[in-house]
């Protein structure tokens, strides 16, 4: 069992961030080095030998736990819980969230006294039971009694955009995911053949109705995907990850893959710090991966100096997973072996 | 008695008859797609009922002659084909001036097409219609404008043959199609149930030499079982009745529907669709598929 309060600090000196020595260290990082650097520092809490017959109620409590995330503030409070289900089948059940994952989330965020919504717009397929049913998400809802919000076909209102990567002015949102005091995105952990990795961040794409968007929700492909995984991600309330890394897709994810058993479960309160060390543990450079580059120092960091991490390494759960043969992809792997960031 | 008293006397029909506002869920807001099927499964069950969603489409048009999705949003409105299928749908002179308007736009819609290497094995020079104003041709859209325009009179129009070829393009070469990418990178994709039901309701009456064609009805027949939920069950039911494979249980199978506890809690789209896949050759049969 891991140690929540163990952790593993940044090895950075502090008397560089201080006026005189900070200009000369600006200068050797760049000016995107030291506003990353300047961030607010993330936590991170990894948890390994995960599986999803075991206590995940409690893995997912301690990870609360050691990111600090203040859950007395969430009594009385809607938590959205945003699972991943673009295009389930029942074949395929590393493709989408695992319901022990839901299950467990949503006992826990239960547990602090908060409303718990689970809420989810498939982008691929348009009938949600069905994608509900692919996933085997239907029995957590229907057992456990929640309120589930299709993100889909919801009124929506308008939020403007703010992160201004894209062309984008701004974003219909679902009343649903406007009116929750905290989202939480439960990101199966993938491959993703178009921007490399798919965790926190690439989730809240399921937050885009698809009645205005589309399906799939082409006009984010058209802007850029990393850019308006990007915009999306600056233009939100306030977002937390818990990342089901149990049984991840390896090779043609987001859909096609295979899967990788991997066993991990992370926590984290900076959903880029959050993908930026996903992407380390898969074997990618988060500093290759378009849309960590862009989030870098705007909306975390991504730099393992800057993020402290809780209950276990990453070096130590770090597994490679099977990338697609694609230049675009290939060029993301990091170099040299399992400590390059 | 005949088919339509019949079915009048369902509880789909009275439900959908007093509910009054027309959403995909139960407390949520009219959007257009459950308003025109609405209307469509009432059309000749309950003409009172079925003129409140026809008049509500008829005051959502807007100046360009497109219906958005929901009202406040002007775009998108890929439901415009919905609502030219529904007022065409009624034979009602009322609707003759919004089914032009209606048709103008969407003749003026073009999916942005792609040249040259392309990753993808379907034809991405084929116009038909996006979801949204500036991107790509995707199944569902372009089976509604063809759906539109057949019903509209326009089905031998350049846009309506060129649909009929881009919804078989997007066919998976063992049956089927899923939102309308075949190959992505390489790997051939999965079928979906409901953009092939509607795929082939589309496609009915279509050429049937093309093997992708059968197969996709083999595939729905492989698929389509109680267990599924409304929205696909009642897409396939419409396909493969239109195809001429319905299903020898499928009555029974809407008719479980009805006695379900969570059938109060269906919603106005999902109870439109079931009406319709409980009988599609009556209002469907003779409207939007090629006679």
């Amino acid at each position: 069992m891991t140690d929540p309060s163990s952790a593993h600090p940044p090895q950075i000196d502090r008397r560089a961030l201080l006026v005189g020595g900070g200009a000369a260290f600006a200068g050797l990082l760049g000016f995107a080095g030291v506003r990353e650097m300047t961030a607010s520092r993330s936590r991170l809490f990894l948890a390994g030998g995960q599986d999803y017959s075991g206590d995940l109620v409690r893995t997912i409590r301690d990870g609360l736990s050691a990111v600090q995330l203040n859950t007395a503030e969430l009594a009385g409070k809607t938590v959205l819980l945003k699972p991943n289900m673009v295009e389930p089948t029942r074949a395929a059940p590393h493709m989408t969230t695992n319901p022990a994952v839901l299950r467990a989330a949503a006992e826990v965020f239960r547990g602090f006294g908060a409303r718990v919504v689970v809420g989810e717009g498939p982008g691929h397929v348009r009938d949600t039971d069905y994608a509900l049913f692919g996933a085997r998400l239907d029995e957590v809802i229907r057992d456990e009694r929640l309120t589930f919000a299709d993100l889909n076909y919801e009124a929506v209102a308008w939020r403007d955009n703010g992160g201004r990567a894209t062309k984008l002015a701004g974003f219909h949102f679902p009343e649903s995911v406007l009116a929750a005091d905290l989202i939480v995105s439960l990101p199966k952990l993938k491959t993703h053949h178009w921007v490399g990795v798919t965790a926190g961040m690439k989730n809240l794409y399921g937050v885009i109705p698809g009645c205005v968007y589309g399906w799939p929700k082409n006009v984010l492909h058209y802007a850029g995907i990393p850019e308006s995984i990007f915009d999306i991600n600056a233009s939100l309330p306030r977002a937390i990850v818990i990342v089901d890394g149990i049984e991840c897709m390896q090779g043609d994810g987001p859909i096609m893959g295979s899967p990788k058993q991997l066993g991990m479960i992370a926590v984290g309160t900076n959903p880029a710090a959050v993908d930026a060390t996903c992407a380390r543990i898969i074997g990618l450079d988060p500093h290759r991966v378009p849309y960590l580059k862009l989030a870098a120092g705007k909306l975390g960091p991504i730099h393992d100096r800057w993020i402290e991490q809780r209950g276990e390494s990453w070096e130590s759960l770090q597994s490679p997973f099977e990338l697609i043969d694609w230049p675009h992809i290939q060029k993301l792997k990091a170099r040299g072996g399992p400590l390059v960031t | 008695m005949t088919v339509e008293s019949t079915l009048a006397a369902r509880p789909l029909v009275n439900f959908l008859a007093k509910v009054g506002r027309w959403g995909y869920h139960p407390a949520g807001p009219t959007f257009a797609e459950p308003a025109a099927f609405a209307a469509l499964a009432l059309l000749d069950l309950d003409a009172e009922a079925a003129e409140q969603p026809l008049r509500f489409l008829a005051g959502a048009q807007q100046g360009d002659g497109s219906v958005a999705v929901v009202r406040g949003v002007p775009e998108p409105a890929w439901t415009t084909s919905l609502a030219v299928l529904a007022w065409a749908s009624s034979g009602r002179d009322e609707f003759h001036d919004a089914i032009e308007r209606g048709v103008d736009w969407l003749e003026s819609v073009e999916g942005t097409t792609l040249e040259g290497d392309f990753d993808a094995r379907h034809d991405a020079t084929l116009v038909g219609w996006p979801w949204v104003q500036g991107t790509h041709s995707w199944c569902e859209p372009t089976a509604f404008a063809l759906l539109a325009l057949r019903a509209a009179g326009r089905g031998d129009s350049p846009r309506a043959l060129e649909a009929e070829k881009l919804l078989a393009d997007r066919l998976l070469p063992e049956g089927g199609c899923n939102y309308g990418n075949t190959m992505v990178l390489g790997q051939m994709l999965r079928p979906h149930i409901q953009p092939t039901g509607l795929a082939l309701w589309a496609l009915a009456g279509v050429d049937a030499a093309d093997v992708r064609i059968e197969k996709s009805i083999v595939y729905l027949e492989d698929t389509t079982s109680p267990l599924l939920p409304p929205t696909s069950l009642a897409f396939a039911l419409i396909g493969l009745t239109l195809q001429g494979r319905r299903p020898a249980d499928a009555d029974a199978w809407i008719a479980e529907w009805e006695k379900r506890p969570e059938f109060s809690r269906l919603g106005v789209y999902k109870a439109a669709l079931l009406l319709l896949g409980a009988a599609p050759n009556r209002p469907l049969g003779s409207l939007g598929t090629k006679s």
